[in-house]
């Protein structure tokens, strides 16, 4: 995309837009070609943090539909106030944890038969990993993704969620416990 | 001795000091066991942020824009849609104080003709625009309907005031032809300026 550049931080906490202020601008007075290139700037984290929470890609794509046109409609209400990436993917974190709740989907609880069985010695750790999260219960995956990835804190995830700031913090402890023995990395007796 | 639960890890790697938690740290300052789970979480944690972003597998750019433009189409039926309501809204409220100040006599009979004839001429050209054979939203619709609702309760009320006594007839006859216009002006605008934003 011409006149656009962007920097990825890697904990990918910092999409910076080239010119963010002019391409607001432009967004603002509803030229389509500028919400183009913050969609093109976007897509890819938008549609990580949508999948990371999601159980399913048909429900990540929705979520990325959803949070641009939700951009699109809101705009103005845009005040450059923090980053625009910020904005954004509080949007997609909104709209995925909404998702969530709309799917009802299975009890934490009947994922504790998978856990006993969960493998011990998986070889290839990067692997190893994203299985074990792709295999969380999605609360409390969507726990550690937004508090150790995407750098909430406790008050803000119990916000978006609707729950307590105890209820974050005893999430993020069941996603590392389960973690932990997933990846065969628990202490020896 | 008794090490740190993971829990407990996790609630010290947060800022602030909670009750109970110096504690907890003055514990983990001496216990190497507990260091090494610290550690192991930390890692954990980066790990996760070293994760490869997953990508889409498609573009959804062109859905999106779709979908753009049929909200700004919406944002705009909605807009003319208002227009129209005020616009026959205005008119009557004109009529009306027009109707109170009418002529008397046959100047009266004169301003019913001119009321009637620019009646025809707005009606024909709605027929000649034909919105039955064009492709119209829910909501032009809602509002072309309302208008014509009301242009046949007048034409109801016409032909009530049509029976009453000649004394007070014509007044109101004018009153309500000055209505029918100011509604068929109305529709027009609702019909023709939707057609011309929409490029039909």
């Amino acid at each position: 995309m011409q006149g656009l550049s962007i920097f990825q931080s890697a904990m990918t906490d910092t999409y910076v837009l080239a010119d963010a202020p002019a391409l607001l601008a432009r967004a603002r007075a509803g030229d389509l070609t500028a919400f183009e290139q913050v969609y093109r700037a976007y897509e890819v984290p938008v549609y990580n943090l949508a999948r990371r929470i999601c159980r399913t890609v048909e429900d990540a794509e929705d979520v990325v539909q959803e949070t641009f046109f939700e951009v699109c409609r809101s705009i103005h209400q845009y005040r450059g106030d923090g980053s625009l990436w910020g904005w954004v993917r509080t949007i997609t974190a909104s709209k995925a944890l909404m998702r969530l709740r709309r799917n009802k989907y299975r009890d934490a609880d009947e994922f504790e038969d998978e856990l006993h069985r969960a493998p011990r010695n998986d070889s290839g750790l990067r692997m190893d990993l994203e299985a074990a999260l792709e295999r969380l219960p999605e609360t409390s995956r969507a726990v550690v993704w937004l508090h150790d990835v995407e750098g909430y804190t406790h008050e803000e995830i119990a916000g978006m969620m609707g729950k307590t700031v105890s209820f974050s913090k005893s999430q993020l402890a069941r996603a590392h416990t389960r973690l932990r023995r997933w990846l065969g990395e628990e202490p020896a007796a | 001795m008794t090490h740190l639960t993971l829990e407990q890890l996790v609630q010290l790697r947060e800022p602030g000091l909670e009750p109970g938690v110096s504690s907890l740290r003055a514990h983990l300052a001496e216990c190497p066991q507990c260091q090494a789970e610290a550690s192991r979480l930390d890692q954990r944690s980066a790990r996760l942020r070293a994760l490869p972003a997953l990508r889409p597998a498609r573009d959804h750019w062109s859905a999106l824009e779709r979908q753009f433009k049929v909200e700004r189409r919406w944002r705009l039926v909605r807009r003319v849609s208002w227009i129209g309501l005020a616009a026959a809204a205005g008119f009557a409220v004109m009529f009306a104080i027009r109707a109170a100040r009418s002529p008397s006599g046959p100047s009266k009979q004169i301003a019913i003709d001119e009321a009637k004839a620019r009646s025809q001429q707005l009606e024909q050209l709605i027929q000649s625009y034909n919105p039955d054979a064009r492709v119209t939203d829910g909501r032009t619709v809602r509002v072309a309907g309302e208008l014509e609702d009301r242009i046949a309760l007048l034409d109801q009320q016409l032909a009530a005031a049509s029976r009453l006594d000649p004394r007070g007839r014509d007044a109101q006859l004018l009153g309500l032809w000055r209505q029918r216009v100011g509604l068929l002006n109305a529709l027009v605008d609702v019909h023709m300026t939707r057609a011309n934003a929409v490029g039909y």
